[in-house]
């Protein structure tokens, strides 16, 4: 369709250039027609113009030439009626036309001119025949004055007998006076008097002319004005032969002129030269400009059309293009919105029945489980054994729920990052608590690196982070094979800033890997690898949107690289915001440590235990074997506490560690810096060693173990034994579901807690207002309810004008998990949120915390 | 985004269409003009120019042709018609060949019946039209007063300056130095010596070693018969007594008739070439083409590329052979005015300004001569030094000497002439005796 388009297109393209240039070429037609026809008549105008003034000027020397016989003819007559005819010449003064008569009597060779001189014709020659009124003319000559001349002889008859030949002089000069004195053609014509048996110019121009013009002969004027063309020559002998005209075009000097020889008195003599055709065809010139100029805007304005309709029609084929573009690509972006919807429709009915699948699994565990249950309920180790298989199917469901409603929440930008002090150790210690067992379970080991890190404590989503950790690593876990690899390595990166530390988080295994093609979908929603081993594997396919979510959120990246059966690397980078306060630095001042002295075997850890330890100020002194710490101990180094790398130590011998300490004062603490795994740290510990503590090094981790070396960990300390009962308690809770009200007030009771359960919130309101001062110890309240919500309760206990109305602790109870639903308990004047399904523990240590923040208070 | 672009692009296509509409009407409104209101449609414009009549063998350049070099005579007297208001028209003539009448047999026609106002004259024909009374007295111009005085001498007839050149033409002999030094020749001082190098180019193979032609030999007669009397004092009393019969032309002509004799007979010179050659046009190819050493011509002919000023080889340009060493010999063309002519006072006008000092600088700079003003002085090309130097120490004959009763220039040449067409050496004194006779009133 499109390909017809567009030769539908081209075709109209090369009409239209086609009609352009035939609309061209007609045009250059009818103007090269007018032209030739113009210049053909005009050239035919100038032919018959300048013929017609030498015509004019052939007459008028003809004229003169006849006068001039005519009264030769009249003197004869005189000659003959007078008695003495030579008297009669010799009275006779010459004049400016003849200059000279002269009369031979017949009989003599001799006679008398009107000068007084002898006479005879020798010197003249009439051989060529020219006549005039039948007279003979002479050859022209040169005459006694220096000017071109030509004798007329006539016979002097008398009573019909030839007495003499009167010989009559005329000059040249008297036929010039009788020529245009200004020339002609605005004296741009060249005209000169040619005798045509000598072919000598007897007449030329005067006062104007171009040197070497060529005024002394014909030869001379061919020379001079190059006329070479032997054919032009011969027409040109020709013509003078049989004293016809001539008229031919040749250029002179560049110039395109026309030249003539014109037959003056049947070609005795010619008038010869030429006229440039410009000056003939003045007229003709102006006409042919303005017809130049017409054509010219005519083509102007032609081409003008032409390109305006060229202009508008490119800005509407530029508009059509865009056009075309916009719907192509409008249709791409439907066809892709389609495509999506359809994965996406498709992916969503690949997840709801996955979801089914993974739904059903651990419900069907628990419905099988519990009708397990009634039915051994007398034995209570089955018991027992059924219940913790419902609680791990009930856990397995609420973590399915939770993925689902995080991701949705993520999807629609809802999620709140939570920013606070952290320490980098406590985030690989709750990661490393929850992965270790996991990975030990299936055979795995799990290693954890830091390296480069300058500061631990920062400032961020501590808990969103630990969902990164967790979903990356269990995954790993999830995909790793029995008795694979697993490694957490953390890794600072060169900051961009001063205050934010730059860190790497790899998380790499040998598991089963990843084709490319899944690598492309692998952070898409509802994604999960699928193959006959993984598919094994329980999950929501949400947790890499999830984490991709959460680190794009935070400002990192992610990237993953994996080769099938080979393993995966996971690469985040993040940039998190270094803490401010050192709290570090006063907590080793309080403790009089200053100097630490730390034994290693690897340089690159003691780098990076020096960042971190100096960064927080105690100075820190390294050895790279437990015999240089020695040494260095009995230099006179005081140190206040030693941290001893048992790899190092046991590399050293089995006995170095107690050699350490015996080199040491008794009151400095020695920390051994072990894998969670090492075994003979015992040895060590009873040795003399202080405590152990897990690698990688933290500072905030050997703090804790400080303090907890140092009288002040008991201070903080806590029977959580004691804290975390809610033995003899009251309690007032506010839950519609009969069910969960059972389930709430069965466990209530089994931690010794008594509970009075109400429908509503308006009915716990009325309750707790009808009860006496000390009643209840704690309010617990569902936020969904009939009547009143938990929210509206809530505002309504803390306004009851009674003393213990301000301070009662009221807990949120609600299956509405998120941040903004504790936020919204809080902003209701709830002391405390705890989500369902309920935790007890969590209960207990959320009812304890508000109790005792009350008495506090 | 595209309205806009749309807007403005048809506001541009709006304006080039406003704008070629006004152009087309312009046009139309220029083209539909009216013209004039007069009823008659001739403009009579009166001829008031006036005319010099000018005879001269050139031609006069075309004012308004391009690409023509101008002469030097054409530019000053371009000055005189700016500076008069006049129109000088050139009348000129040339001799197709030597059987027509000389460009001299025409002025004197022209002259003696007044056809012409200005004229330029060879010195022959100056003596001859000074001597009948046909030519004006210049001496009361302005220009007149810096003259040199030889160019005064030479020009008065009759203690009337009839003539005024516009510059002194020396006459020399135009050597090739490259076949000079080729037969290890040293440049001629003596008619002798002369003849030496004639020989030894002879003998060289180079059969005819002097290019001539049938104006200019009569210069080495000049040279060898006035060396002494215009050099060795007393100038003045050995014309006068050639004035009065005391001394004899042919005298003093003997020596150079039978040195040009000795050079025809030994065939230095081809006499019959010599005899239907023109000025230049005969010797030149030869001499350019290095098959001829030697050859006369005029000082300008050195500058003048149509003659010798640019040449292939090493020009060199000395005097003429003589008792006294290299004789230049002086000749003048001047112009002069027909004292029965029709516009005889605008052409002493037109006299006095092409002969002013002003004009003559721009003669002499443009063709690099001698000035006959004492006041313009120009450098010459190299190889004519040594002729400048002679002219300079005041060494030199006069071709020509409007103090002789005799005329010089055109006589000698034509006595030269029937040498060359055989008469003998007496012969030829013979002539000079009866044209001093004939001067004389013995004839």
């Amino acid at each position: 369709m499109k390909q017809r388009s567009n030769r539908r297109k081209d075709r109209s393209g090369r009409a239209l250039l086609l009609s352009i240039v035939l609309i061209f070429c007609v045009l250059g037609a009818i103007v090269y027609t007018v032209a030739r026809k113009a210049s053909q008549e005009m050239s035919s105008s100038a032919i018959q113009n300048l013929s017609e003034s030498l015509d004019l000027l052939q007459c008028t020397i003809e004229a003169i030439l006849n006068n001039e016989a005519e009264f030769q003819g009249v003197i004869a007559q005189e000659l003959a009626r007078t008695e003495d005819p030579e008297g009669y010449i010799l009275t006779h003064a010459g004049n400016q036309m003849m200059t000279k008569l002269s009369l031979v009597l017949t009989g003599r060779t001799e006679g008398v001119s009107n000068t007084g001189e002898p006479f005879t014709a020798e010197g003249l020659d009439f051989s060529a025949g020219g006549t005039v009124k039948g007279m003979p003319v002479s050859r022209s000559y040169l005459n006694h004055m220096g000017t071109w001349a030509y004798t007329i002889k006539c016979p002097v008859e008398r009573e019909g007998q030839e007495i003499g030949t009167l010989y009559v002089e005329y000059i040249y000069d008297a036929i010039d006076r009788s020529l245009p004195q200004e020339g002609f053609y605005n004296k741009q014509a060249t005209l000169y008097i040619m005798d045509a048996e000598s072919e000598r110019f007897v007449l030329k121009p005067k006062g104007m002319g171009q040197r070497s013009a060529g005024h002394l002969d014909l030869n001379d004027f061919y020379r001079a004005n190059d006329i070479r063309d032997l054919e032009i020559r011969a027409e040109v002998e020709q013509c003078l032969e049989e004293g016809r005209n001539a008229l031919f075009y040749h250029d002179i000097r560049s110039t395109n002129a026309l030249n003539y020889m014109w037959s003056v008195n049947r070609g005795t003599i010619f008038l010869v030269g030429y006229v440039p055709v410009d000056a003939i065809q003045q007229e003709g010139r102006t006409v042919n400009q303005n017809i130049i100029i017409v054509v010219t805007a005519m083509l102007i304005a032609f081409s003008l059309c032409v390109l305006l309709y060229y202009l508008s029609w490119r800005q509407q084929e530029l508009l059509r293009r865009e056009q075309e573009q916009e719907r192509r690509l409008h249709d791409q972006q439907l066809t892709h919105a389609l495509q999506a919807a359809q994965i996406a429709s498709s992916s969503k009915t690949t997840f709801l029945s996955n979801m089914s699948h993974d739904i059903r699994t651990p419900m069907n565990a628990v419905l099988g489980f519990t009708t397990l249950l009634a039915r051994d309920a007398e034995d209570p180790a089955k018991v027992r054994e059924y219940t913790k298989k419902i609680m791990a199917s009930g856990q397995h469901l609420l973590s399915l729920i939770n993925d689902i409603l995080d991701v949705s929440k993520i999807e629609s930008g809802k999620v709140v990052l939570n920013f606070e002090k952290f320490a980098l150790n406590d985030v690989i210690a709750s990661v490393d608590a929850i992965i270790q067992p996991m990975a030990k379970a299936k055979g795995q080991e799990f290693r954890v690196e830091v390296t480069g890190v300058r500061h631990e404590y920062l400032v961020g989503d501590e808990t969103r982070i630990d969902q990164i950790l967790i979903n990356l690593l269990s995954n790993a876990v999830k995909y790793t094979p029995e008795g694979g690899k697993i490694w957490l390595r953390i890794v600072g990166l060169k900051q961009r800033s001063s205050q934010y530390e730059h860190i790497r988080i790899e998380i790499e295994d040998t598991g089963y890997g990843m084709t490319q093609e899944f690598l492309q979908t692998i952070f898409d929603a509802f994604t999960r690898a699928e193959n006959s081993t993984t598919n094994k594997v329980q999950g929501t396919g949400l947790g890499m949107a999830i984490t991709k979510n959460i680190v794009e959120l935070m400002g990192g990246t992610i990237d993953v690289s994996s080769e099938v059966d080979q393993g995966s690397l996971f690469q985040v980078d993040l940039e998190l915001r270094i803490q401010e306060d050192q709290i570090d630095r006063a907590f080793w001042e309080q403790r009089g440590i200053s100097r630490i002295l730390a034994v290693d075997k690897d340089p690159e850890v003691l780098e990076d235990m020096r960042a971190l330890i100096e960064e927080t100020g105690p100075h820190l002194d390294t050895a790279s074997a437990v015999a240089e710490a020695v040494a260095l101990i009995q230099g006179g180094a005081e140190h206040q506490l030693v941290l001893l790398d048992w790899e190092t130590a046991v590399s050293d011998s089995p006995q170095s560690a107690g050699a350490l300490r015996a080199a040491l004062p008794s009151t400095v603490p020695v920390l051994l810096l072990a894998e969670h795994d090492a075994k003979g740290t015992e040895a060590a510990l009873q040795a003399g060693c202080s405590g152990l503590l897990t690698k990688p090094f933290f500072v905030s981790a050997c703090r804790e173990k400080i303090q907890e070396l140092w009288a002040d960990t008991k201070e903080s300390s806590r029977t959580p034994e004691k804290n975390d009962t809610l033995a003899r308690l009251h309690l007032l809770a506010a839950e519609d579901n009969e069910i969960n009200a059972e389930i709430l007030a069965a466990l209530l009771a089994i931690e010794g807690a008594d509970c009075e359960i109400v429908e509503n919130g308006l009915l716990a309101v009325e309750r707790f207002q009808q009860a006496g001062p000390g009643t209840f110890d704690a309010v617990l309240l569902d936020v969904q309810m009939p009547v009143m919500n938990g929210h509206d309760a809530a505002r309504a206990i803390r306004s009851l004008p009674r003393e213990e109305a301000g301070r009662i602790p009221i807990i949120a109870m609600t299956a509405n998990a998120f941040a903004e639903d504790e936020k919204a308990a809080l902003d209701a004047g709830m002391d405390a949120h705890v989500s369902k399904p309920l935790d007890v523990e969590l209960l207990k240590k959320v009812i304890r915390r508000c109790m005792e923040r009350r008495i506090g208070t | 985004m595209y309205g806009t672009k749309d807007r403005d692009m048809k506001r541009r296509r709006s304006g080039w269409l406003a704008a070629s509409l006004t152009g087309a009407m312009l046009l139309a409104l220029v083209s539909c003009g009216s013209g004039g209101e007069n009823k008659n449609l001739f403009s009579s414009q009166e001829d008031s120019s006036r005319v010099v009549d000018l005879f001269s063998p050139m031609e006069k350049a075309d004012p308004k042709a391009e690409n023509v070099a101008r002469t030097a005579a054409d530019l000053t007297v371009a000055m005189a018609e700016e500076a008069l208001g006049v129109t000088v028209v050139y009348r000129t003539y040339t001799a197709a060949d030597h059987q027509d009448k000389t460009y001299d047999e025409v002025c004197l026609d022209r002259a003696r019946n007044d056809m012409d106002d200005l004229y330029l004259l060879n010195p022959d024909t100056i003596m001859t039209l000074g001597a009948e009374g046909k030519l004006m007295d210049l001496s009361g111009l302005d220009s007149a007063k810096d003259l040199r005085e030889v160019v005064r001498t030479a020009n008065t007839v009759d203690g009337k300056l009839v003539a005024i050149p516009q510059e002194v033409v020396a006459y020399g002999l135009f050597l090739n130095q490259t076949m000079f030094d080729r037969y290890e020749l040293a440049l001629p001082e003596t008619p002798e010596e002369f003849l030496e190098c004639c020989r030894v180019f002879q003998e060289n193979g180079i059969d005819t070693p002097i290019g001539a032609n049938r104006w200019w030999l009569e210069t080495f007669v000049f040279a060898q018969a006035y060396a002494e009397l215009y050099n060795s004092g007393d100038t003045e009393a050995k014309i006068a007594a050639l004035n009065s019969g005391e001394a004899r032309y042919s005298d003093y002509m003997r020596p150079g008739f039978e040195f040009l004799q000795t050079l025809i007979d030994r065939g230095y010179i081809d006499a019959e070439k010599a005899l239907v050659s023109e000025a230049i046009e005969g010797e030149r190819e030869d001499f350019l083409a290095q098959r001829t050493p030697i050859v006369m011509a005029y000082w300008g002919a050195a500058n003048t590329e149509t003659a010798y000023g640019k040449t292939d080889l090493e020009l060199q340009v000395i005097g003429f052979p003589s008792i006294l060493g290299q004789m230049p010999v002086i000749s003048m063309s001047g112009w002069a005015v027909g004292a029965e002519s029709a516009h005889r006072e605008d052409a002493m006008k037109v006299i006095d300004i092409i002969a002013s000092d002003e004009a003559l600088r721009i003669y002499a700079e443009t063709n690099r001569v001698i000035s006959p003003s004492q006041n313009v002085k120009v450098d010459c090309v190299p190889a004519l030094q040594p002729l400048k130097d002679r002219i300079e120490d005041g060494v030199y004959v006069l071709g020509s000497n409007a103090g002789m009763k005799v005329e010089q220039w055109g006589n000698t040449c034509l006595i030269v002439r029937d040498l060359l067409g055989g008469a003998t050496v007496d012969e030829c004194m013979a002539a000079f005796d009866a044209l001093q006779d004939e001067s004389l009133g013995l004839a």
